[in-house]
């Protein structure tokens, strides 16, 4: 049985819904990552399940027992917030021993307990100190000793990386991976960076405007989005989502994408099965920028390559690969070419496409054509 | 026994419950003594003192319904037209003149002045003072016999002549002078404090634009600090139409009934005259000229803090 | 006041600066003049006064008039001088203040952290309650207090004190605890405080400066009034204010304008301390009852 079990949960605020029938799972000792963009409700449905925002209709369990009229404080979880929300007129030690302070832990096991955490964070020496003395890393530790304190049976992330700055941001997430790994704890991770997401989760979980696009693991998500939304989302530089329509040559399937002149036509080696169904008819082609390549870099292990002359209309260098930005089917496409590739402005060139990584999407329902 | 454990668990899951149920009406459980104060002593209060204006109270408060009949014979009472007039030019001079030395002391102090730290506390430390020391200040240091005038005969001006106090054309202009003396640090601090947040960038914006620093200020500055006029004016308006304690001290409503004010009016025909109908219909007079300014203000500020 | 320093670089000449300073300086000359005025005369007889020049400083340097004011003076009917005024009103305003603030934290705390349906129409009605015009209530307040039988008593004007502070202080803590992180409570509640243990453990410690901008201003408010001292007090409530115009527009006998001046700074002396102790906080709480949210 699933640890956390969420079903058909709604959240209305007054006439605006915010979560339209949500439904998770999630087994015990996994990792998901709620993500989305602002405003999806990834915030909102984690703080129902902390308890801090009731519920409309639905039900949520913890470990097996249904805790919707729970108080926070009963439901055995511990949270870490955006804001770390440390409270101010405390010391660290105080802070992280609160929680066991209001439930009448005595004064030798709390010191005990800090003692514990902060060996496990290192963070012994600013156990005196007050918030307001420590920067934003070292707040960090002491609201996820907060939490470890508790030994809870389920942690709350909101969004805890957003207010560091980018290095430490990555410090930060190989440290949690760390913990997770080290104490098999149970985590709910909300989080709008979908890089965050693909290196910490093992269930992600895509929200848009209150309803639950996939859920599934990270390699899922990202090779197979359920829709365009997520194919979308997740993935940076986004895939390129071209419009194109499919093409029956005497039983072999081709995408054609209209240019300028003539429609270029690409071979569909691996169509999934409904797409003939699509025969003559507008598809959405989607294609994440590093199986788009120039011919000396395109994957050696990928077994259908098409090429295909495009004209290179911006040349983006980023150190480790240089972004090109042409024209397909009227939409400004991006690859992810190698370093010294030497294209200028203005060239035309083959670009090798990855036809065996291509995605289809209908476009009226924007759903993954399967 | 069992029965015993399984009922003893039932009170507990009860009295659990309420407990929880009381968590949930705690706050309001909480705010409702101020609450009811509110409602009692300041809601009750208008509207026993709305009945009183229509009633035919004289000494002590009486309930025979008049109708409108107290508001009738306020505005026929020749010290209620006075208390009105007066009230039209403290009010129109105080806020103009608090304005313009506000604005202006502003203006000035905030082109890095070096003794800022000093001007400013001085400027500021009459709102710190009762009124009734304040006139009490103004009243001897206005008086012909000993004051200003008399200083000035003794510095050998001898045909100076500085008698407003005395003088019931002039006397309510005293009242202007000290209330203004009062108040205007305090507006000061107000355009100050709108000036400081002004973002300095856009000044550099402007001045790269040519502006010159006139235009600066006429332009770009002054537009910009519409919130601290506006709440200047609800403040210095409200405060205008409650004047009652430097009156009293500075010149007593006098000479004659020079000074009178609405405040100083409701007070003495409730309280001394047996006119308490009459006095209760100025105070709610007094009421509606204060809520029409401030309803709308407040209105507005707490919508602005709602979006 | 913030403190941050503005780079103005306005282009002001030295002549422009000159007559800037000098409208500056005439202008603190006018803002101190009657305080100089009240001072210097308050250390003459009364001789040098009605004969000289109330601008001079005092040839003959003498503390009689305040001896005078402090302790012999005539007021009303009785020489007790001011002294048991003071003592009157510093009776009145330390309960007033004291239960004002108290009340004022908490309904700010509940108004922001804890808000049920309708708060806003709740702290609307509290926050007009701030400008009405006391008129309106003298009379109902005047037969309340015989009801109560707090007639002419300090405790009865506590209560008056206190009503009609409450919308000032409620406002003030409201602004402060609104600013306040939500997350905070939230990190308390899932650690298990309650209500109260939120307010003492995680507000209160960190509301240092909302209490004293808010004691400040109530000191200042209750201990300066005086339509609520002329209007419900009597001899043995009278608050400094009311005592100091009894003194000074007394009709009967010589006008002792040194006393008067000894009377004024006395009352004003209290409040002047607040203000030269602690200006920053007076300023930030006449801000803060000017310009809401």
């Amino acid at each position: 049985m699933a640890f956390l079990e969420i079903n058909r949960l709604h959240k209305q605020y007054g006439a605006v819904e915010v979560l339209k029938g949500v439904d998770i799972t999630i087994e015990e000792g996994g990792f998901l990552v709620l993500v989305g963009p602002s405003g999806c409700g990834k915030s909102t449905l984690l703080n129902t399940i902390a308890g801090l925002e009731g519920i409309t209709s639905g039900e949520i369990c913890i470990d097996g027992k249904v805790v919707n009229d729970l108080h926070p404080s009963k439901r055995d979880i511990a949270m870490v917030f955006q804001s770390y929300a440390l409270y101010p007129s405390m010391s660290v030690g105080e802070n992280i021993a609160f929680g066991l302070e209001m439930r009448g832990v005595s004064k030798a096991d709390r010191q005990k307990a800090i003692e514990g955490v902060a060996a496990m964070l290192q963070i012994e020496h600013l156990l005196k100190r007050r918030p307001g003395q420590l920067s934003g890393g070292q707040r960090q530790r002491v609201a996820m000793g907060r939490a470890l304190v508790r030994d809870p049976k389920l942690f709350l992330f909101d969004e805890p990386l957003s207010n560091l700055d980018a290095k430490l941001r990555v410090d930060m997430r190989t440290e949690i991976k760390r913990l997770h790994q080290k104490l098999g704890t149970t985590i709910v991770y909300v989080t709008h960076d979908q890089i965050e997401a693909m290196t910490l989760a093992t269930q992600i979980a895509v929200l848009k405007d209150g309803v639950l696009q996939q859920v599934g693991t990270p390699d899922e998500v990202y090779s197979k989005p359920a829709n365009m939304f997520v194919a979308d989302f997740m993935g940076s530089p986004t895939m390129n989502l071209i419009d194109a329509k499919i093409a029956n040559g005497d039983g072999t399937l081709a995408v054609e994408i209209p240019q300028r002149d003539r429609s270029l036509s690409l071979p569909v080696p691996q169509p999934p099965s409904s797409l003939q169904s699509y025969s003559g008819k507008s598809v959405v082609l989607g294609i994440r920028p590093e199986d788009i390549t120039d011919l000396d870099g395109a994957d050696p292990k990928a077994e259908h390559i098409a090429q295909a002359p495009c004209s290179v209309e911006v040349v983006e260098p980023t150190g480790a690969d240089t972004f090109v930005v042409t024209q397909l089917g009227g939409k400004e496409v991006t690859g992810r070419m190698r370093n010294a590739t030497g294209l200028s402005v203005g060239e035309d060139v083959p670009f090798a496409f990855n036809m065996g990584k291509i995605h289809f999407f209908d476009p009226a329902t924007e759903l993954r054509i399967a | 026994m069992p029965a015993r454990l399984a009922l003893a668990r039932a009170t507990s899951e009860v009295a659990i419950e309420m407990i929880e149920r009381l968590q949930t009406y705690l706050p309001r459980l909480v705010l409702s003594p101020s609450f009811v104060l509110i409602l009692l002593f300041v809601y009750g209060f208008i509207v026993f003192t709305g009945y009183l204006s229509m009633s035919d109270s004289r000494m002590l408060p009486s309930f025979g319904f008049v109708g409108l009949e107290n508001f009738g014979k306020l505005f026929n009472l020749r010290h209620w037209s006075i208390a009105l007039k007066n009230l039209a030019i403290f009010g129109i001079l105080y806020i103009v003149i608090c304005t313009v030395i506000g604005l202006g002391l502003a203006i000035l102090l905030d082109m890095k002045i070096r003794g800022e730290g000093v001007l400013r506390p001085i400027y500021l430390y009459p709102m710190a003072l009762s009124f009734i020391v304040t006139g009490t200040a103004w009243k001897w240091f206005l008086d012909p016999g000993i004051g200003l005038e008399h200083v000035m005969h003794l510095w050998g001006w001898e045909s100076f002549s500085f008698n407003w106090i005395k003088s019931r054309e002039m006397a309510i202009y005293t009242v202007v002078i000290a209330a203004v003396w009062q108040s205007s640090g305090f507006v000061m601090a107000m355009f100050l404090a709108g000036l400081r947040g002004i973002d300095n960038e856009i000044l550099k914006a402007a001045q790269i634009d040519g502006a010159s620093n006139w235009q600066l200020y006429r332009r770009i500055v002054i537009p910009m600090l519409r919130p601290a006029f506006l709440s200047a004016f609800v403040v210095l308006a409200h405060l205008a139409i409650k004047a009652y304690d430097l009156v009293i001290a500075l010149t007593n409503g006098g000479p004659g009934r020079a000074t009178e004010l609405p405040a100083t009016f409701m007070y003495s025909y409730s309280f001394t005259r047996n006119q308490m109908g009459i006095g209760a219909s100025s105070a709610v007079i007094m009421l509606m000229m204060i809520a029409s300014i401030i309803i709308p203000y407040l209105y507005s500020e707490l919508r602005e803090k709602k979006s | 006041m913030s403190a941050a320093s503005k780079d103005t670089a306005l282009r002001t000449g030295a002549i422009a600066r000159a007559v800037i300073y000098s409208v500056l300086i005439v202008f603190a000359v006018f803002y101190l003049l009657p305080l100089f005025v009240m001072l210097v005369n308050s250390v003459k007889p009364l001789d040098e006064i009605r004969q000289g020049n109330m601008l001079a400083f005092p040839q003959a340097f003498t503390i009689e008039p305040w001896i005078q004011a402090w302790g012999e003076a005539q007021i009303g009917v009785q020489p007790t001088g001011l002294k048991p005024y003071f003592v009157n009103s510093l009776v009145m305003v330390i309960p007033a203040v004291a239960i004002s603030t108290f009340l004022g934290a908490i309904n700010g705390y509940v108004l922001t952290k804890w808000q049920f349906p309708g708060h806003r129409i709740v702290f609307g009605l509290m926050l007009f309650s701030c400008f009405i015009p006391f008129q309106i209530v003298l009379i109902p307040m005047a037969r309340i207090l015989g009801l109560l039988d707090l007639a002419g008593t300090t405790s009865g004007l506590v209560l008056v004190h206190v009503v009609y502070g409450l919308g000032f202080t409620t406002l003030f803590f409201r602004n402060y605890y609104d600013a306040f992180p939500t997350e905070l409570i939230r990190a308390a509640t899932i650690d298990g405080a309650g209500f109260f243990r939120i307010f003492r453990r995680i507000l209160l410690p960190s509301s240092g400066p909302i209490i004293v901008v808010t004691v400040i201003w109530q000191f200042t408010n209750v201990w300066n009034d005086f339509l609520f001292g002329a209007s419900f007090a009597d001899f043995d409530s009278q608050p400094m204010t009311v005592a100091l115009n009894n003194l000074v527009s007394s009709s009967t006998g010589v006008k002792e304008y040194n006393v008067h001046f000894a009377g004024a700074i006395l009352a004003a002396l209290p409040t002047l301390i607040v203000y030269v102790v602690s200006g920053r906080y007076f300023v930030r709480g006449l801000m803060a009852g000017a310009v809401k949210g």
